[in-house]
């Protein structure tokens, strides 16, 4: 199976699994990526008495945007437009990248620096400019690597997860032709002084949106590399791409995220920067090169306002994309991001990529879970996420209006009959199981009857006791 | 009026019937002001040393000019961008002749080429060990960003306790007092590579904090 990163979908989940399992030195990699992550997030968060507190609050908030999202996004548009920016509102991802294309060549920009941004991940921008020549030279350290070596990322917090310092050090001297090194503060010191020139030199920055505040039309990003800071300062213009869920009502609200987001992401309490930007700064910076002349922001939906008025999944956009359930999800931990073959993975790509793409696109992720509820004790947001998996199963089991059904297994179907039916009176159970004890004696029966033969493939059937509890109960056997 | 901003507008509103639940009231931090100032300064000091950050405090601006001459000297740093802000521009006058001064409205080029940068920060939030720069009072976004050292001149009464102390003085009545306000919180860093920390990756690859007591 060829898992080059154009041809992973959805879909081949279970062999892109496969291949991400026999792969030892990404095992080593996302093991310890996702330990020290867990171990940072448990330190933080633990310095934070009202943590409870402030998971609630942030849960109200959303909860309170997403139910009047159409209030919320149409006053952050008028107010960011008041300020001097220029709102653009996008219905899908294709309408989204041609609104950046066109502001680029209404500008003239050809240099355009991006940081990272996974909604502009998520609907292929770098793709679609550079059908256009136009492609943006990505400045996060780990967005950066993969653009160089190809790849997509693998972590929302962590892009480049899957790397070791070894390939990163040889993907600089192949594309770079930097003396051979493996030492990462080298290597970061290559990657300042060639990131330093496209800065200098761009015309149009791209960035993400963390939260967009309703009331004032203000956005705040956050970062720990100054790439945010450079993209949104140094270019003539600069170009927001903002999920329409990123609002929040109040700049005051903003607080709350704040102390939850970074403890929950990387376990720092605060990222070194956050950039909090209203509209234009004044014509005197702008003149004086301090800041954007323009400033576009481009409200993307994407699928996102139909999540919102679907009432059982709709806590989805509460979201605010820390990473947590990716580092708590053994799954995750096991296969790595590339296996879900999507933009969002993880738990949280589980439950959104079947919404946003379509259950036929995704229909195995809802179900690359074990249910241990890892992901929903991390969240900061206390996202359901099991809930809103099972509720996907389902939909994905039964089809919905605009979904087909999912076509059930002669066997699979077959067998769940005869277990409701040996389950419903106590002769039939004592039968069912005396039978059920009699085939563990012969061992391949599991192995090659379907379904169980494939839930076997890798993994053993509990035994079962010689004998049953209820005729221990009766007394010793003679 | 856009048809996709219609469009969007009109699914979000396609199911009136689901359930509004209530704006909780705003949560905050504020108002924990009465922390002494000594006690807020050791605090945003602990924190930012841990960051690789040295924070000192001077008792006044002319031991402050002194101890940015010795921590210009330290980085080795020729050149000084300035913001243009007042305590800047008058202790810029008070270094020696040799520190090249470049002012905050120089081409680029010598910005990207100066060595260090120096500007106040309109507040410092102990709790966080962050500097709250807000661009209506201060042209410091080049001056804090493109230098390899970043020196911050921060008056001790501009400390403030929490997070939420600093939200009530950058949004005065719910609205931000600047079109750019940037938190700093240590120098620039990285873990992109394999987690290893990596300081100094796009922004400052030093930060060094300079508290007047008496300014």
């Amino acid at each position: 199976m060829n898992t080059s990163p154009s041809n992973r979908k959805a879909n081949a989940f279970h062999a892109q699994a496969k291949n991400a399992l026999n792969d030892a030195t990404l095992k080593q990699a996302l093991r310890s990526a996702t330990d020290t992550f867990a171990e940072r997030r448990s330190a933080a968060i633990a310095a934070v008495p009202d943590w409870e507190a402030l998971r609630e609050q942030a849960r109200l908030v959303k909860d309170a945007t997403v139910a009047r999202l159409d209030h919320y996004i149409e006053q952050f548009a008028d107010n960011a437009e008041q300020a001097g920016a220029t709102v653009h509102w996008a219905r899908d991802g294709k309408e989204a990248c041609a609104i950046v294309q066109k502001i680029a060549e209404d500008n003239g920009a050809t240099r355009l620096v991006k940081s990272k941004s996974m909604a502009t991940e998520e609907i292929h921008l770098n793709k679609a400019l550079a059908e256009r020549a136009l492609e943006p030279v990505e400045t996060d350290l780990g967005e950066w690597i993969i653009q160089l070596a190809g790849e997509t990322p693998s972590h929302i917090i962590v892009p480049a997860i899957h790397m070791t310092r070894d390939q990163v050090g040889e993907l600089f001297v192949d594309k770079l032709g930097i003396p051979p090194s493996n030492d990462p503060k080298t290597l970061c010191a290559h990657a300042r002084e060639r990131l330093r020139s496209h800065f200098a030199q761009a015309d149009l920055g791209i960035s993400g949106v963390n939260f967009g505040v309703a009331e004032t039309g203000s956005i705040l990003i956050l970062e720990n590399e100054g790439n945010v800071r450079m993209t949104t300062t140094m270019p003539k213009v600069h170009v927001a791409v903002m999920g329409i869920e990123r609002v929040i009502p109040r700049f005051k609200d903003l607080e709350v995220f704040l102390r939850l987001l970074p403890r929950s992401g990387t376990g720092q309490h605060l990222t070194t920067y956050q950039s909090i930007l209203t509209g234009t700064d004044s014509a005197q910076d702008s003149a004086n090169g301090q800041g954007p002349e323009q400033v576009h922001i481009v409200l993307l939906d994407n699928g996102r306002s139909k999540i919102a008025v679907d009432e059982k999944m709709r806590e989805t956009l509460a979201c605010i994309r820390c990473g947590a359930c990716l580092n708590a999800c053994p799954v995750y931990q096991t296969v790595g991001g590339h296996a879900y073959g999507t933009v969002y993975p993880g738990p949280i790509g589980a439950i959104l990529t079947p919404q946003l793409a379509g259950m036929h696109e995704a229909k195995p992720l809802p179900f690359a879970s074990s249910l241990c509820g890892a992901c929903k004790d991390v969240c900061p947001v206390k996202i359901d996420i099991p809930s809103l998996l099972l509720e996907l199963r389902q939909r994905a089991v039964e089809g919905t209006d605009h979904e087909p059904a999912t076509k059930r297994s002669f066997f699979e179907s077959m067998s769940w009959r005869m277990w409701s039916w040996f389950m419903r009176g106590p002769k039939r159970f004592r039968f069912a199981s005396a039978m059920a004890r009699l085939g563990q004696r012969m061992p391949l029966v599991h192995r090659l009857v379907p379904p169980m033969a494939a839930w076997h493939s890798t993994r053993e059937l509990p035994r079962l006791a010689k004998r049953s509890f209820r005729d221990t109960y009766k007394g010793p056997s003679k | 009026m856009s048809s996709a901003r219609e469009q969007i507008l009109g699914t979000l509103r396609s199911q009136p019937g689901l359930k509004v639940p209530p704006l909780p009231d705003v949560m905050t931090s504020a108002s924990s002001d009465a922390t002494p100032i000594a006690e807020r300064i050791a605090a945003f000091t602990a924190i930012l040393n841990k960051l690789g950050a040295p924070v000192d405090v001077a008792p006044d601006m002319t031991a402050a000019a002194t101890r940015i001459t010795e921590v210009l000297a330290q980085h080795n740093a020729s050149s000084l961008a300035l913001s243009d802000a007042d305590e800047v521009l008058a202790i810029a006058q008070t270094l020696p002749a040799t520190i090249e001064r470049i002012p905050h409205d120089a081409p680029r080029e010598s910005l990207l080429r100066s060595h260090a940068g120096l500007s106040t920060a309109q507040w410092a939030i102990a709790e966080t060990g962050t500097l709250a720069l807000v661009s209506r009072h201060e042209r410091h976004r080049l001056s804090t960003l493109l230098p390899d050292l970043h020196i911050a001149l921060v008056p001790a009464s501009r400390m403030l306790a929490t997070l939420g102390d600093a939200f009530v003085r950058i949004g005065p009545d719910g609205a931000p007092d600047a079109p750019t306000i940037t938190f700093i919180t240590g120098p620039s860093r990285t873990a992109d590579i394999e987690l290893e920390l990596i300081v100094g990756v796009h922004g400052p690859k030093a930060l060094h904090v300079v508290i007047v007591a008496d300014a």
